[in-house]
């Protein structure tokens, strides 16, 4: 390990800085006292106190969790998959493939997803909205995995082929612990993606099912109130928790 | 054999979630709109199939919609680069950092965005609007120089901010999970080689480093070329993006064909960029690792 | 892993709770008072299902796409042309809706539903100009017509401090009136004509902002905008409750303006529809309907809801116009899909220079 500069942690904290100042001030603003989310008023809880009331926004955060979670593990599994095979086995089309659904405008894969889903009778709800996500979450987790993989230093697999292992206790026991960290980042990127998505998932979503964006987007128009601040502070917090909470139980998943 | 087994569940996931939609796409953009939305009978009133090129041809006859397009790249293209050069050095502390806080670094890049898309943008509206502390002292030096009142908001300037505030994190972490695994045994043979910090770096790490920047760039570039949320909140009335055109193609014009269209070309084009990146960061040299 | 399996029993138990009786209303984002909503829910016994849409864009792309489980949805009279061309909606009986009476004939009857086969009206809301008071009386700006966001001369004044709506029919059809034709105008050559308007004055304008002009004219930056009547009736509350010195006033321009009128309407795929005819015939009552008028200020088309709709807001010319100003207030009619093209392109070449 050698030593840092300083301006690396200078620039690194300035880049820091200006991610959190708009968090803070959507942090901040849940306690405010008035309902413009403009200036600063004074201090209350009361936007937490009518977010617990507001049932449909607690089962919109619910059903983004819960559809974020799935599509995380599901797109990871399926995306490592993909990244690996990229960088063994390349192909035109595998790349084609993987990379497009990331290219394509999500407005035009929100509505072809709606017609395909309505041509194959499927109920639009909430499996439907997961099943969409999957789709363009894929390729992230691909390409993050395949640019890990391609730095990595293949004579550690190899040299675990010599010694008697098969394919798949080569790929368990060496490559997944040494691209551990890029499937995490995809994980995370995945995770990220789907909490978050709007355009795909309104027009796949059904009479039935909503999603936080989806309830945020709803009340634009009415000045976005201080509420919708208090369940992304709740939604950070939660999200922030579950992390911790499997970074325990996990603790060597970052580092390779 | 593993070849499959490793391929082939995303393969058929993609193409039955994603190719099958999008050939539905594909047929529209050679079918004209119905007139009241949707789309118009595959067969017209003769029986004949109605499919022609024609939607293909307005693209280049009617120009503008070209002029749009080159406009969203260049949006893109420099968020792509403003992202890379705040993301680099956040990515090499995370990176360089002991184990103890790179677990956290990492969290606290990623933490904002598990908030909602619109409120962070909405936050910068907050930020650069007329009233806030930044734009009073912006506006204050500029006075002292004699200069007029800018306008943060409604600016070009305050979609490219929202647009890297989006984008950063999928910057980051590529180039995180790429710079995690160099050895630092290379950097410590240049530096007994004579070179400095700068050269080390240079010479070193940033190329070793270029699989995770283009797959940093190929993520920020292609979404960035396709996102209309940004300009319609914080834009003022400068210009809109392609990705502005393709909704209204979807729906104030209820006009599939040419949406589909425009989106056909935007993917295409997304991906000559992101391929010919790719083709242009091969390795020349011995030794060096690429994608 | 873990993670994963906790939240299956959540899952499911969402989806258990939609056996019950339900009603699933598809409406604009703050279409109806919350208080109606729990009196309907007691008077049918069912539960109310809400999903929202910004745009009646949003909403005809999804049901063109083949979206369906909405009982009731409740579009503006040129997005339900298109609704009753594609067949996408059912014919009502008539007999179950007794308070059909009450509406004023006046919003009955028009030209995209002849004889309300489909359709009953709902609400209506005019297009027009919002302003602070307080700096337009400052700098001497006239609010009563469209020169006020159209002519140079006078934006000069107000530069930057301007926000259009985000919608090429809108601004369109303001440009149209403005220059003296209808907002139903589909020569070419006035579209050209309002094209050259709206660019001459472009450059004065802050943004074309379709969703936070409220906030924007409420916290003073921006001191103009053309938008939707019942957003400036919010604007102006909420200025009133943050202490501003300045009022959100309504200025419906001379030259006339659209009128948009929303209506109830049940679509073909409806699973049920007897809920649906309930629910019209409710909001129908005049009490029902006048809760969404004193929480909005949204326009009313019914007769009897006049009865309890508060005193300032039923004097409020904006809201409810004499017959002299509603003679000068237009419908938009949907265009073809050949028009539309053209003036898709139009609005490409305003927004894109």
């Amino acid at each position: 390990m050698y030593k840092r500069s300083n301006w690396l942690w200078a620039i690194s904290a300035a880049v820091y800085a200006f991610l959190y100042v708009p968090l803070l001030i959507v942090i901040v603003y849940s306690f405010n006292d008035s309902k413009l989310n403009a200036e600063w008023v004074g201090f209350t809880f009361d936007w937490y106190r009518k977010l617990f009331h507001h049932d449909e926004m607690i089962q919109a955060a619910g059903n983004s969790l819960g559809i974020a979670l799935v599509t995380s593990a599901v797109a990871t599994t399926l995306g490592t998959m993909a990244g690996f095979a990229m960088h063994k086995y390349p192909s035109r089309i595998l790349q084609l493939l993987v990379l497009t659904p990331i290219a394509i405008p999500e407005i035009l894969m929100g509505v072809s997803l709606l017609l395909f889903f309505v041509m194959i009778n499927m109920t639009l709800g909430l499996v439907s909205i997961t099943f969409a996500h999957i789709a363009f979450c894929i390729g992230f987790v691909a390409i993050v995995v395949r640019s890990r993989l391609a730095g990595m230093d293949e004579s550690l697999t190899e040299a675990a082929r010599d010694c008697g292992a098969s394919p798949w206790q080569a790929f368990r026991l060496v490559t997944l612990p040494l691209i551990m960290p890029g499937v995490i980042a995809g994980a995370l990127m995945a995770f990220t993606l789907s909490i978050d998505d709007f355009v795909i998932t309104f027009f796949t979503a059904g009479a039935n099912a909503s999603t936080l964006p989806l309830q945020i987007y709803s009340m634009i128009k009415i000045a976005v109130t201080p509420e919708v601040n208090a369940v992304s502070t709740l939604l950070m917090g939660l999200t922030l928790v579950l992390i911790v909470v499997a970074s325990k139980l996990s603790p060597n998943a970052l580092r390779s | 054999m593993a070849r499959w087994l490793v391929s082939g569940p995303p393969l058929l996931y993609l193409t039955i979630f994603f190719v099958l939609p999008c050939l539905i796409m594909v047929l529209a953009s050679f079918r004209s709109p119905g007139d009241y939305g949707g789309l118009a009978p595959l067969h017209d009133e003769n029986g004949n199939l109605d499919l022609s090129f024609d939607n293909y041809t307005r693209f280049v006859s009617d120009f503008i919609y070209a002029k749009v397009f080159l406009k969203s790249l260049t949006y893109a293209l420099t968020t792509t680069v403003v992202c890379l050069v705040m993301a680099y050095p956040v990515a090499m502390l995370i990176a360089h950092s002991s184990k103890k806080y790179r677990d956290l670094l990492l969290l606290l890049v990623i933490l904002p965005f598990w908030s909602n898309f619109l409120i962070r943008v909405y936050a910068w509206m907050i930020i650069l609007g007329p009233q806030s502390a930044l734009s009073r002292a912006v506006n204050a030096v500029l006075a002292l120089f004699g200069m007029q009142p800018v306008e943060m908001l409604f600016s070009g300037f305050a979609v490219i901010v929202g647009l890297v505030y989006v984008h950063l994190p999928f910057m980051v972490l590529p180039l995180y999970a790429n710079l995690e695994k160099h050895d630092p045994a290379l950097l410590d043979a240049a530096q007994d080689l004579g070179a400095n910090a700068w050269r080390r770096f240079w010479r070193v790490t940033f190329p070793l480093s270029l699989p995770g920047v283009f797959a940093g760039a190929a993520l920020v570039f292609i979404p960035a070329l396709g996102i209309f949320a940004v300009s319609d909140i914080l834009g003022g009335t400068g210009g809109i993006m392609i990705g502005n055109v393709i909704k209204q193609q979807l729906l104030e014009t209820r006009d599939w064909p040419f949406g589909s269209v425009l989106s056909i070309i935007l993917t295409a084009v997304a991906l000559l960029v992101a391929g010919g990146a790719a083709w242009v960061a091969r390795p020349k040299r011995e030794g060096v690792e690429h994608v | 892993m873990k993670k994963l399996l906790a939240l299956v029993p959540f899952l499911f138990a969402s989806m258990a709770a939609q056996a019950a009786d339900e009603f699933h209303l598809y409406n604009w984002n703050n279409y109806i008072a919350p208080e109606t909503v729990t009196r309907f829910e007691a008077f049918c016994k069912c539960k109310v299902v809400q999903t929202y849409y910004g745009d009646n864009e949003e909403m005809l792309a999804k049901l063109a796409a083949g979206a369906s489980g909405y009982d009731m949805i409740v579009p503006t009279g040129n997005a339900l042309e298109p609704l009753i061309r594609q067949g996408f909606l059912k014919p009502l009986d008539k007999t179950q809706l007794p308070n059909l009476k009450n509406v004023n004939p006046v919003y009955l009857n028009t030209d995209f539903d002849k004889g309300n086969q489909y359709s009953v009206p709902y609400a209506y809301t005019i297009t027009m100009l919002g302003y602070n008071d307080q700096k337009m009386k400052e700098l001497g700006i006239p609010v009563d017509s469209w020169a006020a966001i159209f002519d140079p001369a006078i934006l000069a004044k107000i530069k930057g401090k301007v926000t259009v709506l985000d919608s090429a029919n809108e601004l369109m059809a303001a440009a149209l009136k403005y220059l003296g034709y209808s907002v139903n105008d589909t020569d070419e050559k006035h579209w050209q004509q309002a094209k050259d308007v709206i660019m001459k004055a472009k450059p004065y304008w802050a943004a074309f902002n379709g969703t936070s002009y409220i906030k924007e004219l409420t916290v003073g930056n921006i001191w103009m905008s053309h938008g939707y009547s019942n957003d400036f009736f919010q604007a102006e509350q909420d200025a009133q409750a943050a202490g501003r010195k300045f009022h959100i006033r309504q200025g419906l321009p001379k030259e006339g303006a659209v009128l948009a009128l929303d209506n109830m309407v049940i679509p073909k795929s409806a699973p049920r529809p007897d809920l649906a005819l309930k629910f019209m015939n409710f909001m129908l009552e005049g009490k029902n309907s006048a809760e969404l008028t004193n929480l909005i200020g949204s326009g009313n088309p019914n007769l009897e809801a006049m009865k309890s709709i508060k005193p300032e807001i039923a004097k409020n010319q904006a809201i409810f116009p004499d017959k002299a100003t509603l003679s000068k207030l237009e419908m938009l009619k949907d265009l073809d899909s050949k028009k539309r093209r053209v003036r898709n392109k139009i609005w490409t070449e305003i927004r894109a220079s």
